[in-house]
């Protein structure tokens, strides 16, 4: 009761508004708004009225619209990109240096001895097809066991329509090739790749030999170095102390304890300057060649493994500090008897994460384990699509590749343990349906950094400076190193300069171009532009719709009543009401008509005074009394 | 009373004359400065005193220019655009590759059409430097070269004289290098036999004479060195012979597509020939495109680094070397949009034999707002020049077309390097005697800019950027030399019949580096919606004003003070022609007063209290013998006729 009380009180106080009707309520309204066109609408006569009238329509829906618009780009969330170009004190890229061979040959030579031997067979069969040949008893001297798993064939084309499959070192090889000279216009090298116990069979062809052998070759020595443990591998490579002969960095000498070691596959031990792993970040104040990195390496070319790698030189590769770096994709070479000047910029991208851009600030949010989390390195893309192959590597051929990281408790591919995997692998690297699934799973970082280089060459050293260079170095190196017996030579020595080019960097910073000023700033000038309004406007018409809904409630209410009333009146049966009575009834709620037999009225209902008509006064209204005392209110204002 | 009547007789009252119903334009401006939603007007009608109101006048009027001055510049700057950088990251369409041999065509193959060029040249070369023959080249020493020259007369010398300049000696000497006679040109005539070989001297320039047919217009070239006026002398020449054979013989002269490419391995998958379409380059002869098949997808690449690229070994045979045409061995590779023209003489990066030339790539898109934000061109369908070549439009296209369309033009002929234009023909000695000289004055012009082709030509709103890393490494090893150049003589099989040498061979990586791809993009910095938002400020924050202030001004400025004015004039008209019709009524201007103020004394009325006394009317009470106020019958909606005859009524009686 108590609580109807309080709410009838506030439905009173505010119920002392504008009117009682939704015309008044309009118009007062339109009269008292700040917005500019509904004004108009009352003041002017009736055509203009119209016109006015349309115009409020026409505006109303306009902004609207614009703001649709502006809240649409708003929720769109475009960024803006400010560039900055210049030079300042920057921390020097961390420098990785590799051999283009992973292994010194005169250590590995007894890895791959069988396989070496394989190999020359191979070729001699390939390139002199005559048998009959001298060395007949050499091939029975090679070990198959590595060639039985996936042997080299030899297609025979020159029947299009009966193409001949020939094992390149098998026994019917001699027999069924007697007397046919193949060339590589008629014939055709590949590779057979065999599961399920030699059940299954595909052949991968090559349009060359050089390929096709040179594929051969890497498979099965992934094969042999895959059974090495990581440990092992790592001594077999180059030393930093051979690899790197002299290292300056700006005024500072250096040396190979300078770098940080890393094993990776492709290129054997590789060396990190300036890593910033352990040591301090050195920065680089000034630009150019004096104040870089300039080194000498030695990449001993001679100790190449000569069917492993075909190409000569340095491996070079500028990346950021604690990231891993990915040599074989972004890395260049330095050519041995050169000096190799590299001028640096830094070209550095930021952008904003979530809901701006897909990308990922630090790769926890990446579905996929990044195995390269095991160097402390910071996420990058490639490393994200190396543990996403690796994965599938797991999944489909229940082994790891050789040259990608291995997650716990598993092991990588050889052909004792995994038979099949050559031929999963092969399946696994051409299926563009795995590259897919890791692209899109895979999610770029937010900040990239690149390094743009210009690289110039000049030949070094020059002709009359080489010998005592020669000389110098040679001699140094073996105080450092008695083991090594190989002289020094020009098609081993590589020169390198890295700097800072005179403007450093390029960075390139995103930043929401669409913030909620600006959308306040545009809401607000168009709602301005169009109708005048402000914030304040939208809350009188809030108002306003409050007071529409109390109306609405109020007549709901009387509506309501009112059809009790006529219900409990179609109840009672007797003549026809009469006009007068009828008017009565509609003006007046509390009016009963007089009845006959008042015996016969229903209990429970209030009886009417007999005689005495109900006040007149308030018919127009349906309120109860207190209601029509604050219109008198109004009334006085 | 209900509210709303009482709500409206309160706005009844408050307006009590509206718009065009004022009488006058001065009430019509109160009338507007009170009621207007535009805030600075209402303070100047409000205002007391003569300095205030001036104050708010002025303010007023300061907002208005403000308003003005900020919504020019924010017109003016409507066509800026805002550049905006985006790194995506998702497998990317590999380019096109073209790898073009740097020498155009086997020499032993086109050796019979050059062979009175050649003889030219080398004995050019003896009277001059006293060079006589080419050690180098054994194969050259085999072929008797001398023997056919003693009976023909040279030609390509009497067509274009290679001269030898003496600036030493007083007025300028040119020699003939062949007949070693002097010419005079200019003035003076030396009698001094110049000695041939005191070339060395500086100031000894060699050059060449080009002459239109009346031969009185001559423009000499000349060079600092014997070595550039040689190879251009030779190559305009040798554009002339190469000019007149047919297409098919120079396709079978060049390189066949199995001959230059060894090996090819692309995304971990062999490839060969097949895999590149042919493109004849009139100055590189044979050329390869990869990945540029009609009708076949493009390849694309969903891994970075050097293995999933492209790698083919390229067979550079210097020995079929040009010895005059080419001075550098290699090749020329271009990185390019698979339906762009590869322009290899202006943009190709050069391969040495006996390297591995690794060619990391960065993607870089740039797209630009075309017109009204620049002046870049879609797909050139608007510029002038029509493109020539049979690929998308571009800066260069453009400009090549043009050039080649005014060479058409003013010579008559078509140069060699580039496209011939419909109904054209290439440019030689006997159907055009002096296309040369043409040629190289067009030139010339050209560079000046004299032709209007830079003025013509737009660049394209919309390309592809390769951005290349080029790193160099010995290859093959010492160490692996021996296998592999004898695996790929195996390869290479019938094609050649000796094994090959390194320096034959150049091995050639292009790959992604990654698969990020930069796309500068150009976006409209203003729209419509942020125009009028920005308008919508500046008009709220000076004056509080919106579009519908502005209807309000056009309304009460144009319409409603057009009406007053013509009502003025029509009823000064009306007086006039009643005067006229009835010369002795000159009252009849007084009532018109009386119209125009209602609280006007009227002469004619007897005199009340007030007008007796001449007090100010009371507040609210009409004026007895007034005619009663009709003002409100006075809507703007009727029509003035109608409204003209309504004022009157009460004049007449």
């Amino acid at each position: 009761m108590h609580v109807k009380k309080y709410l009838l009180k506030c439905l009173h106080r505010l119920q002392k508004g504008p009117g009682y009707t939704y015309k008044e309520l309009l118009l007062w309204y339109c009269n008292n708004t700040n917005t500019h066109g509904p004004k108009r609408i009352i003041c002017e006569g009736p055509k203009k009225k119209a016109m006015w009238f349309v115009l409020t329509l026409l505006f109303t829906s306009l902004v609207c619209w614009q703001w649709g618009i502006f809240i649409n780009t708003y929720l769109s969330w475009k960024v803006s990109v400010s560039l900055s170009i210049g030079f300042k004190n920057m921390d020097f890229p961390a420098v990785t240096i590799c051999n283009a061979s992973p292994f010194q040959y005169t250590k590995v030579k007894c890895l791959l001895k069988d396989l070496d031997n394989l190999m020359e067979a191979v070729l001699e069969r390939i390139l002199a097809p005559e048998p009959g040949h001298a060395n007949a008893n050499a091939t029975m001297a090679l070990n198959f066991t590595v060639w039985n798993y996936t042997p080299l064939v030899l297609i025979d084309e020159r029947d299009p329509h009966h193409p001949v499959v020939l094992d390149l070192l098998g026994d019917n090889y001699n027999g069924s090739a007697r007397g046919r000279v193949c060339n590589a216009q008629g014939c055709k090298v590949a590779m057979r790749l065999c599961s399920l116990n030699g059940t299954v069979c595909t052949f991968q062809n090559f349009t060359s030999a050089t390929q096709a052998v040179t594929e051969w070759y890497v498979l099965q020595a992934t094969n042999i170095f895959s059974q090495v443990p990581r440990k092992e591998l790592k001594k077999l490579g180059y030393p930093a102390e051979r690899l790197i002969l002299a290292c300056l960095f700006g005024a500072e000498p250096c040396n190979h304890r300078n770098f940080t070691s890393i094993f990776y596959p492709d290129y054997g031990n590789c060396y990190i300057f300036n890593w910033g792993m352990a040591d301090k970040i050195l920065p680089s104040a000034n630009p150019g060649a004096e104040f870089g990195l300039k080194l000498i390496l030695d990449i001993g070319q001679e100790d190449y493994v000569p069917y492993l790698t075909s190409t000569a030189g340095a491996r070079l590769m500028l990346h950021e500090q604690k990231s891993y770096p990915f040599i074989k994709d972004e890395g260049i070479y330095a050519m041995a008897g050169t000096e190799t000047s590299i001028g640096v910029m830094v070209d550095k991208l930021e952008r904003k994460g979530k809901p701006y851009s897909q990308c990922t600030m630090n790769g926890s949010d990446v579905p996929i384990r990044n195995l390269y989390s095991s160097y402390n390195t910071t996420y990058s893309i490639q490393a994200c699509l190396r543990s996403c192959f690796q994965d599938h590597m797991i999944q489909n051929c229940s082994c790891g590749h050789y040259l990608y990281p291995l997650p716990p408790g598993e092991k990588y591919c050889n052909n004792q343990d995994f038979p099949d995997w050559a031929y999963c692998y092969s399946a696994l690297r051409r299926s563009v349906n795995q590259r897919e699934t890791c692209i899109s799973k895979c999610r770029e970082s937010c900040s990239d950094t690149k390094y743009k280089m210009t690289i110039s060459m000049a030949e070094w050293p020059s002709e009359s400076s080489e010998d005592w260079i020669f000389y110098v170095l040679s001699k140094e190196r073996d105080q450092r190193d008695q083991s090594n017996n190989s002289s020094i030579s020009r098609k081993g020595i590589v020169k390198l300069n890295i700097y800072f080019q005179e403007f450093n960097y390029r960075t390139i910073q995103e930043s929401p171009a669409n913030n909620i000023v600006w959308l306040l700033s545009n809401l607000g000038g168009q709602f301005g532009f169009w109708m005048g309004g402000s914030v304040l406007c939208l809350i009188e018409f809030g108002e306003i719709i409050i007071d529409f809904l109390w109306i609405t409630i109020i007549k709901l209410v009387a509506f309501f009543k009112s059809l009790r009333q006529k219900q409990a009146h179609a109840r009672y049966a007797g003549p026809p009401p009469t006009v007068a009575e009828l008017v009565e009834a509609h003006t007046n709620f509390s009016f009963q008509p007089d009845v006959a037999d008042p015996g016969v009225y229903v209990s429970g209902q209030a009886l009417p005074i007999p005689g005495t008509p109900p006040p007149n006064y308030d018919s127009l209204r349906l309120q109860p009394l207190d209601i029509i005392e604050s219109d008198n209110e109004g009334d006085a204002i | 009373m209900a509210p709303g009547e009482k709500i409206k007789a309160k706005i009844r009252k408050n307006l009590p004359m509206t718009g065009p119903q004022a009488p006058t334009i001065k009430e019509l401006m109160q009338w507007y400065c009170l009621n207007t939603n535009t805030h600075g007007c209402r303070r100047i009608v409000v205002s007391r005193g003569r300095l205030r109101r001036l104050l708010w006048i002025l303010f007023t009027l300061t907002a208005v220019a403000l308003i003005f001055w900020q919504c020019a510049l924010l017109i003016l700057s409507f066509y800026t655009v805002s550049v905006s950088i985006k790194v995506h990251f998702q497998k990317l369409d590999f380019p096109a590759v073209t790898i073009c041999n740097i020498n155009p065509y086997k020499y032993s193959a086109v050796r019979d059409i050059l062979s009175d060029l050649e003889q030219e040249t080398r004995d050019a070369l003896k009277t001059l430097y006293g060079f006589s023959e080419m050690k180098s080249r054994k194969r050259r020493e085999a072929e008797s070269w001398s023997s056919a020259w003693e009976g023909t007369r040279p030609k390509f010398i009497n067509l274009v004289p290679l001269l030898f300049f003496d600036e030493h000696a007083t007025g300028k000497v040119a020699r003939d290098f062949v007949t070693g006679r002097k010419r005079k040109v200019s003035g003076s005539i030396v009698h001094k036999a110049s000695d041939i070989m005191h070339v060395h001297q500086s100031n000894q320039v060699v050059g060449f004479k080009l002459c239109s047919n009346d031969t009185s217009d001559c423009a000499t070239y000349t060079f600092s060195s014997g070595v550039n006026a040689i190879q251009e002398w030779y190559k305009l020449h040798y554009m002339n012979i190469m000019a007149q054979v047919p297409l098919e013989k120079k396709i079978n002269m060049s390189y066949s597509a199995e001959e230059l490419l060894v090996t090819c391995f692309f995304d971990g998958v062999s490839c060969d020939a097949r895999n590149f379409t042919l493109f004849h380059h009139p100055m590189y002869g044979n050329c390869y495109t990869f990945n540029n098949r009609v009708n076949e997808t493009i390849l694309s690449t969903s891994m970075g680094g050097s293995e999933y690229g492209l790698q083919v070994i390229l067979y550079i045979n210097e020995e079929e070397y040009n010895p005059f045409l080419v001075s550098s061995t290699g090749a020329k590779v271009i990185v390019h949009q698979q339906d762009e023209y590869p322009f290899i003489e202006d943009v190709g990066t050069e391969i040495e034999t006996a390297m591995a030339t690794s060619i990391g790539m960065h993607l870089t898109e740039s797209f630009k707002l075309s017109k009204p934000y620049s002046q870049c061109t879609e797909d050139g369908k608007d510029v002038l020049v029509t493109n020539i070549y049979n690929a998308a439009y571009s800066l260069q296209i453009c400009l090549h077309s043009c050039f080649q369309t005014k060479m058409v033009e003013k010579c008559g002929c078509a140069q060699y390097s580039q496209p011939l234009p419909k109904g054209a023909n290439y440019c030689n000695y006997q159907q055009h005697s002096n296309w040369m000289y043409c040629y190289y004055k067009l030139q010339q012009a050209f560079v000046r800019e004299e032709l209007g082709c830079q003025a013509v030509c737009r660049e394209a709103c919309s390309f592809k950027e390769w951005t290349l890393t080029t790193s160099l490494a010995q290859w093959p090893s010492v160490v692996s030399e021996e296998w592999l150049l004898s695996v790929l003589t195996w390869d290479q099989g019938q094609q050649i019949n000796k094994k090959l040498n390194k320096t034959d061979l150049a091995k050639l990586l292009i790959f992604y580096k990654d698969l990020n791809h930069r796309s500068v993009v150009e976006n409209p910095d203003n729209t419509i919606p942020s125009l009028l938002s920005n308008f919508g400020g500046q008009l709220g924050l000076w004056l509080s004003c919106s579009i519908v202030c502005v209807i309000e001004i056009f309304e009460v400025f144009f319409i409603d003070s057009l009406s007053i004015l013509t009502r003025c004039w029509w009823q000064k008209t009306k007086e006039w022609w009643a005067r006229k019709q009835s010369p002795r009524c000159p009252e009849a201007s007084l009532s018109r007063r009386g119209q125009d103020n209602p609280a006007i004394d009227i002469d004619e009325d007897p005199p009340t209290f007030t007008s007796a006394l001449r007090l100010p009317p009371a507040p609210g009470t009409k004026m007895p013998g007034t005619p009663p106020p009709r003002y409100n019958t006075l809507r703007l909606e009727k029509a003035f006729s109608n409204q003209l005859t309504d004022t009157q009524v009460p004049d007449e009686s």
